[in-house]
């Protein structure tokens, strides 16, 4: 059930004029997950001094990439995450590399297996989604250590993946929301 | 432009060539942190004035509850207010009635007034290169009449007695350095002791009366000897082990900036000439005059009458 033009009343066989403020506006609905991202990264370094500002950055770059991955590839191509990717690490001050690296792979995991994840349902999607964060925590925990050259409490890394799995659902509604309004490019 | 098997060759490649650059992002942090983290302060040195806006409105809520909280707490505040108001008037009663009697009974004494001592204010310097491991250099300025042994005060309690007068700063040994003695009373218990300094933060108290010993939380003033005044406030005592009383500063000898030094009259406690007793002649606090000229002090002659023993 991969989402891509699944809109009925737009299989018709006259297509709607190429205009230029067409094409942007279907840019724009494309370009949707990536600007969330980007602007997410951005709001989120500003000193608000809310706790856990930079695990919510990481949480949320993840979440968007895992679930447009494999549910509008063309939305979230791996061009678009690597530059997503490296705003976020202009943005953050953990280690260089780590979050650019995690959210590759787990754009790299979720594309292999869109078809598969598609037809899992959603409880499914989630749990593997928690083991790759996890991951990526401990890989970014691992990297801090290496960087500090001591063994630092792992208690940063745990909070992270916690909120990252634990803000997966309710991004997963915004999107599947998103998904058939406001980022379709179909409906432009 | 490409062939379509081109095409799928590209896109089955990019994914890796990215994974490959961020593999490199990370040796390059491992290698060359500055680089990145310089990157990275330059993109929020960037962004710094929309910070500015983006947290404006949250410190304007911010201030908007604390007035609101102010507010709500007025009447409570006021009372308080109107209640210390009252307190402080009871006080202020009691104050201009005892400064009266104080002068009626002085007056009635024939109580010989303290001279008010003359004063400089200085900027403290660190001492670097000084005697003394607990020392600061007040700068004073040309023309000062500041003398060794003078006192320097802070705004709460003493601070320490001038060693070394130079032409434009004098140096302050410290209550707390290893080298200073300083006879103090105490305040509650009225024994004497020696204020000895150990380069700690808190003095110890030494040579106290054995049947007398420090109370914990009374005040220690200064004993009034050898050109020290008495009844300065130094701090409290507080017993750091059993008997191991020290001395609390009630001054922050840690954070010095302006500092007092005041002149009480380098003879105000010296006790006139006992006859059969061979006197100590103190050195001259004075600087010799150029050419090696100095004149000795007549006994007698600096002695004011009716100031001798404190």
């Amino acid at each position: 059930m991969v989402a891509e033009n699944s809109t009925p009343h737009l299989h018709s066989a006259v297509e709607p004029k190429q205009t230029l403020r067409r094409r942007l506006d279907m840019f724009v609905r494309a370009a949707m997950p990536s600007l969330f991202i980007i602007l997410v990264a951005v709001l989120l370094s500003a000193p608000f001094g809310i706790p856990g500002q930079a695990e919510l950055q990481f949480g949320i770059a993840m979440c968007t990439v895992w679930f447009w991955a494999f549910s509008r590839p063309r939305s979230m191509p791996a061009l678009a995450v690597f530059v997503c990717g490296l705003v976020l690490e202009l943005f953050s001050f953990g280690p260089p590399g780590a979050i650019l690296l995690s959210l590759l792979v787990i754009y790299g995991v979720a594309h292999h297996w869109r078809y598969g994840l598609s037809r899992l349902g959603f409880v499914a999607c989630w749990l593997i989604f928690s083991f790759l964060a996890a991951l990526a925590s401990f890989f970014q925990w691992a990297l801090v250590c290496l960087h500090a050259f001591a063994l630092l409490s792992p208690a940063p890394g745990l909070f992270q993946a916690a909120l990252t799995i634990g803000i997966y659902p309710s991004l997963t509604a915004l999107f599947v929301w998103g998904r058939r309004t406001f980022a379709n490019p179909d409906q432009a | 432009m490409f062939s379509i098997h081109t095409r799928q060759v590209f896109a089955r490649a990019t994914l890796p060539i990215l994974i490959l650059f961020a593999v490199a992002l990370v040796l390059l942090g491992l290698v060359r942190r500055p680089v990145v983290d310089g990157a990275r302060l330059q993109a929020t040195d960037i962004l710094a004035p929309a910070y500015q806006a983006l947290v404006l409105p949250q410190a304007k809520l911010r201030d908007w509850l604390v007035d609101l909280r102010g507010a709500t707490d007025l009447a409570r505040e006021n009372s308080r207010l109107r209640d210390e108001n009252r307190a402080l008037r009871h006080w202020y009663d009691v104050a201009v009635a005892l400064a009266a009697e104080n002068g009626r009974l002085k007056n009635s004494l024939h109580w010989i007034p303290e001279s008010i001592p003359q004063y400089v204010t200085g900027r403290v310097t660190r001492d670097d290169g000084g005697p003394y491991s607990r020392a600061v250099l007040l700068d004073v300025g040309s023309g000062h009449q500041v003398h060794m042994g003078d006192v320097a005060l802070d705004s709460s309690g003493l601070l320490g007695r001038v060693t070394e007068v130079g032409p434009h700063t004098v140096r302050v040994l410290l209550i707390n350095d290893d080298a200073s003695r300083i006879p103090v009373t105490l305040a509650a218990s009225h024994g004497d002791a020696i204020m000895a300094g150990d380069d700690t933060d808190t003095p110890r108290l030494i040579y106290y009366p054995q049947d007398h010993h420090p109370i914990e939380g009374e005040r220690v003033e200064t004993r009034g000897q050898s050109a020290m005044p008495a009844g300065l406030p130094i701090g409290t005592v507080h017993y750091l082990a059993p008997n191991r009383p020290v001395v609390m500063p009630d001054a922050d000898l840690r954070r010095l900036d302006i500092v007092r030094v005041f002149d009480y009259g380098d003879d105000g406690g010296q006790a006139p000439d006992a006859p059969g007793r061979v006197k100590i002649r103190r050195p001259p606090s004075e600087p010799a005059l150029p050419g090696g000229l100095s004149f000795p002090k007549l006994p007698g002659m600096s002695e004011p009458l009716g100031k001798g023993g404190q």
